[in-house]
């Protein structure tokens, strides 16, 4: 006899999908700063990020959803693992050597592929399978973050991205419901890009991309103006990114035909991301480039032993 | 990002297919390298790869050199009439061509290059600027370049410049060379432009306006040669002018013997750490050879192939033997009025067969260029005696007689090595001689009066240009 759903009430899934979000949020912002600061990407001999390539990525966003709907499911896995892998070869070879990546590249999506087929059903399947995909989300969010900041993205190219990324999410969530359709399809296959949990017979989430674009901006704003501007991009976080995104069902009660709430974040991220950018230029200047932070950094660890540096002796007559 | 990496792929697809680059594309990749120069100071890993190719591998070093020389051999069969003739002649098939084979292939003299310049045009290009060699050896030579040519080759050597950190935004390149050499002064401003320098041509004017650029008008590189090199610093010494004067970072001198004398009277005149002694050559442009720090020369690999070729055989020149420099530039990189085999009558020294050590030992060498063929000096015990080895010790002597202007000649089984007083003022004959006998040279000296010097030995410095300010007397007025 089929068990009857109880939802449970709006304000209480917010406050669940609110921590799912800042759980999410301090995971990937902080690993990507202890990666920023501490791992130097390879980066090609030439090539710097630039507008025109947040233009190409803004496209690519927009097209590759069209294209997952139309691929069949098992095509769009391959195409995910490729992504992944790439991505986790990439950022995390200089950590783990080439052996050490391809060995945990292969562990991670094996397992998840496995667990996709094998171990769903139940709750504690569920919630180990979003753990074990949670922790595949979170080094890819990673690594993407850093490859593309290591590469010269600025928060300059961030915001605007973030603010293309309003325009997409209002449009494929509100007018052309694509990215429902696309998670009702694909959720539970594997390399579902979501970070989440469920929680009784509710699932709550985050998707890659948001987790990609708000450790972006964190980052980003740390690179270009320091630890101030990280604050002030955190506290826009919590704010528009997990307060705002959280909470705006319960404030609407919007949902789908799958009773499923979507809530379409960068559309409300995004135009504080970009506003908090054009605070920040006016107020800090111009951004710095990677080799001044870099020179940032040689000049901090450099400090104590000029601290220590002994007086010199007056110079003899 | 996404499109610089579209841009590299494209230049290396119209590379490794032989066809006409897009020297726009060159030009836009420039501007990404600067902007990563901009915001990472430096370029990314494998940067040597990217200019110099993955040439470690002997083998696919062959296998770019046979599919290169094929392909431009076939172009030249079917539009160049020189060459069309000469593979007739010696029934060489362009698409059979070896390595191994090539010597079935007369190497081209710069004669033949001066009595029929327009045999050696391509049909299917039109000219579009036409650059001489200096004619210090001889009667000059006339290469015809296309619109091709001028557009790629600076955009091809600003984008190693910058890679190198050569050339730099913001930098200023002074030029010395003659303003006859119309390639060289389009390459060195096309390559400044593109890489956002500043460019001064001034020409072999007189050292001291020369001197009063680099030291007033913000010069942080120097092009010219040797023999010109050796007049700025006599001027600068004479002027009490030193490093601290001059701004440069580079210095880069062609086309003569540079002699460790005045390399390291340069040196600490101008402040630089180190003088930069390219091999290049108007008629075998846009191959050139670089020095590494070990003194051998390196040749352009992708751009042509370069053999050395015994002088009195023809054969491959053995290790350590002298050779002449034989080289054919590769299409497409050589397009208007290309050469195949081109003997440059450069000679140096076959490396010995071991690995080498330097840091460019992947790319081939040979020794250091020890001057003209023609004027080897051949004593009857069969001992060969270089045109570097009498400059070098000419320009060590203790008068500092730069550039050395000599004569040599071979008589009684010696040398007879004809000197201006001047060069060995304060020091005596006899001494001269236990100086040369010192270097491996045994000689007998003739000294002459110093009005005499100048026809000794031409050198480059000697096509002087005049200025309204320099000029020593108006003919006609």
């Amino acid at each position: 006899m089929p068990v009857p759903i109880q939802p449970i009430p709006m304000w209480e899934q917010s406050l669940t999908e609110l921590g799912v979000i800042i759980f999410g949020m301090i995971v990937v912002c902080g690993g990507a700063l202890t990666y920023f600061r501490r791992v130097r990407v390879e980066r090609p001999p030439v090539g710097t990020f630039n507008g025109r390539d947040v233009v190409i990525l803004l496209v690519i966003i927009g097209v590759l959803p069209f294209v997952y709907g139309w691929l069949p499911i098992p095509l769009v896995t391959c195409l995910l693992a490729l992504a992944f892998g790439s991505a986790l070869y990439i950022g995390y070879r200089p950590l783990l050597g080439r052996a050490g990546a391809w060995l945990g590249i292969g562990l991670l999506l094996g397992f998840n592929i496995w667990s996709s087929n094998h171990i769903m059903g139940t709750l504690p399947g569920w919630q180990v399978w979003f753990t074990e995909q949670g922790i595949l989300v979170v080094l890819v969010a990673i690594a993407v973050c850093n490859l593309y900041l290591q590469g010269g993205m600025k928060l300059r190219h961030v915001a605007w991205l973030s603010l293309g990324l309003a325009g997409y999410d209002v449009f494929f969530a509100g007018y052309y419901p694509l990215t429902g359709r696309l998670i009702a399809n694909y959720i539970t296959h594997p390399l579902t890009p979501l970070l989440g949990m469920r929680f009784g017979y509710v699932d709550f989430a985050i998707g890659l991309g948001d987790l990609f674009v708000y450790s972006l901006f964190f980052v980003a704003s740390y690179k270009a103006y320091g630890v101030r501007a990280a604050a002030v991009a955190a506290g826009v976080l919590a704010l528009a990114g997990g307060f705002a995104t959280a909470f705006i069902p319960f404030l609407f009660n919007f949902t789908n035909a799958n009773l499923d709430v979507l809530v379409p974040a960068q559309s409300l991220f995004g135009p504080a991301a970009f506003v908090a950018y054009l605070w920040m230029k006016r107020h800090y200047g111009r951004e710095r480039t990677m080799a001044e932070y870099l020179a940032s950094q040689d000049r901090v660890a450099a400090a104590p032993q000029l601290e220590q540096a002994p007086t010199p002796e007056p110079a003899s007559i | 990002m996404f499109e610089t990496g579209v841009r590299q792929f494209r230049l290396a697809l119209g590379m490794a297919q032989g066809r006409r680059l897009d020297a726009r594309n060159v030009a836009r990749l420039i501007d990404d390298v600067l902007d990563t120069l901009a915001e990472f100071g430096e370029p990314g890993g494998d940067v040597a790869e990217l200019i110099d190719g993955p040439m470690a591998d002997p083998q696919a070093r062959a296998e770019l050199a046979t599919a290169s020389l094929r392909r431009t051999a076939r172009r030249l069969a079917a539009q160049s009439p020189f060459y069309a003739r000469r593979f007739t002649a010696a029934d060489a098939a362009p698409d059979k061509l070896e390595i191994t084979g090539l010597r079935t292939i007369p190497v081209t003299v710069k004669a033949e290059l001066t009595d029929r310049p327009g045999d050696f045009r391509c049909a299917d290009v039109p000219a579009c600027l036409a650059t001489r060699t200096t004619g210090t050896t001889g009667r000059p030579a006339e290469v015809w370049l296309s619109r091709y040519e001028l557009d790629l080759w600076p955009a091809l050597g600003a984008l190693a410049s910058v890679l190198r950190d050569e050339l730099r935004p913001g930098d200023v390149l002074q030029v010395n060379l003659s303003s006859r050499a119309t390639a060289a002064l389009h390459l060195a401003s096309t390559g400044c432009r593109l890489a956002g320098a500043g460019f001064r041509p001034l020409g072999i004017v007189p050292p001291d306006e020369a001197l009063d650029s680099l030291a007033e008008g913000g010069t942080t590189l120097l092009q010219t040669c040797s023999s010109y090199l050796a007049e700025l610093v006599t001027a600068a010494r004479r002027r009490g002018m030193s490093a601290g004067d001059f701004r440069l970072r580079r210095l880069v001198v062609g086309g003569e013997v540079l002699s460790p004398s005045v390399a390291q009277a340069g040196i600490r005149t101008f402040g630089v750490a180190h003088i930069d002694d390219p091999y290049s050559m108007t008629e075998i442009a846009p191959v050139t050879g670089r020095a590494c720090r070990q003194g051998h020369q390196h040749y352009d690999l992708g751009l042509g192939y370069t053999e050395l070729i015994d002088l009195h055989t023809g054969q491959p020149a053995a290790p350590g033997s002298l050779g002449t420099l034989v080289v054919t530039p590769y299409f497409p990189y050589r397009d208007c009025m290309p050469v195949f085999r081109y003997d440059t009558r450069d000679v140096a020294r076959c490396l010995p067969d071991a690995p080498l050590r330097c840091e460019l030992a992947a790319i081939p060498a040979t020794s250091q260029i020890l001057g003209k063929a023609d004027h080897l000096l051949l004593l009857p015990g069969g001992e060969v005696i270089t045109p570097r080895q009498l400059i070098e010790a000419i320009e060590a002597l203790p008068a500092e007689p730069w550039p050395a202007r000599y004569r040599a000649t071979v008589c009684g089984g010696g040398i007879r090595l004809t000197l201006p007083a001047s060069a060995i003022a304060g020091y005596g004959e006899a001494e001269t001689v236990r100086h040369f006998a010192a270097a491996g040279l045994d000689v007998d000296l003739d000294i002459v009066g110093d009005d005499q010097a100048a026809s000794l030995r031409r050198t480059r410095s000697d096509l002087h240009e005049t200025t309204f300010a320099s000029q020593h007397a108006l003919v006609g007025a």
